[in-house]
């Protein structure tokens, strides 16, 4: 009887963040640069998803080291090479959407890295308030003024080449400031509210309070960042490679276009030089105007939550 | 209803200050005294009502005796146990005998929580019951409160509530420890009238199917009129009349009290009914604060005595005590 009783509320009632990803949504479809967004976006995931496709079909389109056996220099684009080849005779298309796949790669997983350890760090430091926030801010400040690119650019004079991952960890340890700090000033005003201190009074411990009744509501917020932090860690990683302090062992675009400057095809080989770099462009387009979408879907609700409606 | 010997809360000289922090070093900036040795005691099974214009400290005193605030000095005691300062176990313990209903009900629920959630966290985090035992009592609460049929309530969040039935939720979320003392904080003044008296009709009956203890802040002497066995008054700190609250009403001595009642509109009767005038229409100018609080508004101070020493509470009557120089003076003549 009970059961039944709750079965006939609607599912999407039995679950808020249901509704909220609907409400959100349908906010969502409205907006002109999130959809461009978005379809930027499922594209360069069919390239990632496409980089393996080509190595499979004949090795000499491996995009590190297949060499077509006859090809020794920078060709234009061919039937068999439909983007031409560098000045090796690899296949540039290829590497391309092998550059696809290492850009999502470094870009979701510093964004990742970087905004667990901004809302963790950002709320203890709200949460905790005294001199753990002191401390944990001034660090945060420290760090805010550090420009990462030559950070990473002197330590990677210091201990030679640095691999791919050592990269992406550099870029989270460098980009979590901004998060925290945000995080940090929701956590302030959530503290204040009568609902953490209806749970105080009812027994809750500190982690309960964090975990249960904190955490949810930053959420939302701390999902924002990552899309914008994602857009900022490409273009670092583009710009090491391009500097030529990138991982060799990979082919990201940076590296396309560090090749393309370093053997001297800047102008000679367009076909070379542009498809890197407007990918390299219209994917943090994408991402940014995904996060500026996502601004405005979460923008309102935020807001609506305050009010009393 | 009470026996009058058996106090379940006693608040011993109780003070509050807040410290204003200068923008750099240390304290620079003036303290503001919140409460100022305040005494009381409340009896088992009555509804105790403290009632005081905005600013005068009467939230202050419900978040201290919750622990929700530190006290500067003083001591309150439950059930013979002091309970300033507990930490861990006898916190927690402390924790399922007292609770506060909050004044806003719009803010005191969780809007990621649904009403299941919010009402069962007190026995979850006193590891009360298992799951079935747990919704049984949720629903025997939620029904307590007017919310019925409970089950349709399970799965709503706050943001499908209206305000009365988020107070019965926040109401419910108290209840559920079966606590032996709750307090709430103004819970019907965010509210409409007739809503307000339905959240009254549900304290009153908490009070008298369980004996639940409560202390009712307001700061309507309408509302305490209607609800509570007593009643203080409290101005900026310091209490100024306490006494049983039909006694306190239809007879007050204090000038405060007087001039609160003067505030209460008053329909279908002659304009000036039964005015006490006792509030100065310009405030006093006071040079040094030794003197009764409400000396700079009060009409019926006496310049020399008022503005230099501080009335202490004395008995009028059975149970009713008053903090002016006045109502001594008529004494003693």
């Amino acid at each position: 009887m009970v059961s039944k009783q709750n079965n006939n509320i609607k599912r999407s009632e039995r679950y808020p963040w249901l509704i909220s990803f609907l409400e959100g949504w349908s906010i969502f479809r409205q907006n002109l640069l999130g959809k461009i967004g978005l379809v930027l976006l499922i594209i360069f995931a069919l390239m990632a998803l496409c980089s393996y496709i080509p190595p499979w079909i004949n090795p000499m389109y491996n995009p590190m080291t297949g060499v077509d056996p006859e090809i020794t220099s920078c060709t234009p684009p061919s039937l068999r090479h439909w983007l031409g080849t560098d000045f090796m005779g690899r296949d540039i298309l290829s590497q391309l959407l092998a550059g696809a796949r290492i850009a999502f790669m470094v870009g979701i997983s510093a964004a990742v890295m970087s905004v667990v350890l901004g809302v963790s760090i950002g709320m203890t430091a709200g949460y905790m308030g005294r001199f753990v926030d002191t401390l944990l801010m001034r660090l945060a400040d420290m760090i805010m003024v550090m420009p990462t690119l030559l950070v990473v650019l002197l330590l990677s004079a210091v201990f030679g080449q640095l691999s791919i991952w050592t990269i992406v960890l550099i870029i989270a340890l460098f980009r979590w400031p901004g998060v925290s700090r945000i995080i940090r000033g929701q956590t302030l005003s959530l503290k204040q509210r009568p609902f953490i201190e209806a749970a105080k009074v009812a027994g809750a411990s500190h982690f309960r309070i964090i975990f249960v009744h904190i955490m949810p509501n930053v959420l939302p917020l701390a999902f924002l960042f990552m899309t914008f932090r994602v857009t900022s860690a490409i273009i670092t990683e583009a710009a090491l490679a391009f500097l030529g302090f990138g991982d060799p062992g990979t082919v990201s675009w940076g590296m396309m276009l560090q090749w393309v400057w370093k053997t001297g095809h800047m102008f000679q080989a367009p076909y070379w030089l542009l498809p890197p770099g407007i990918c390299i462009s219209l994917i943090t387009l994408s991402f940014y105007m995904l996060g500026r979408a996502m601004d405005e879907v979460l923008d309102p609700r935020l807001r609506r939550e305050d009010q009393t409606d | 209803m009470h026996k009058r010997d058996e106090s379940v809360l006693e608040i011993r000289d109780v003070s509050k200050i807040y410290k204003t922090r200068g923008a750099f070093f240390g304290s620079s900036g003036k303290d503001v005294t919140a409460l100022y040795r305040i005494s009381l005691d409340i009896f088992k099974g009555e509804i105790f009502g403290l009632v005081g214009e905005s600013g005068s400290g009467k939230t202050t005193m419900g978040r201290l005796i919750v622990g929700l605030e530190d006290v500067n000095s003083g001591e309150i005691v439950l059930d013979g146990r002091e309970i300033v300062g507990l930490r861990g176990r006898a916190q927690k313990e402390f924790r399922r005998k007292v609770q506060m209903i909050f004044q806003d009900p719009y803010q005191s629920l969780n809007p990621q929580r649904s009403i299941y959630d919010t009402v069962s966290e007190p026995l979850k985090i006193h590891g009360i019951g298992d799951a079935s035992t747990r919704k049984d009592l949720v629903r025997e609460t939620l029904k307590s409160v007017g919310l019925s049929p409970p089950d349709d309530f399970f799965f709503k969040y706050p943001h499908r509530l209206s305000g009365g039935q988020r107070q019965r939720v926040a109401i419910a979320r108290a209840m559920i420890l079966n606590p032996e003392f709750v307090i709430s904080d103004e819970p019907t003044s965010m509210l409409d009238a007739s809503i307000s008296a339905q959240i009254f009709n549900i304290l009153l009956e908490l009070r008298n199917k369980l004996g639940v203890t409560q202390l009712f802040i307001t700061h309507s002497l309408a509302a305490a009129r209607y609800l509570c066995d007593r009643v203080a008054v409290i101005y900026r700190g310091n209490l100024m009349e306490v006494g049983p609250a039909e006694e306190v009403i239809r007879n007050p001595k204090h000038p405060y009290t007087q001039a609160l009642l003067d505030a209460v509109p008053k329909f279908g009767h002659d304009r000036d009914a039964k005015r006490y005038g006792t509030l100065l229409a310009k405030d006093r100018d006071v040079e040094e604060d030794a003197g009764c609080v409400f000396f700079p508004r009060c009409a019926a101070a006496h310049e020399d005595r008022c503005g230099r020493k501080q009335p202490g509470l004395s008995q009028l009557g059975d149970g009713h005590f008053v903090a002016c120089f006045r109502l001594e003076a008529m004494h003693e003549a």
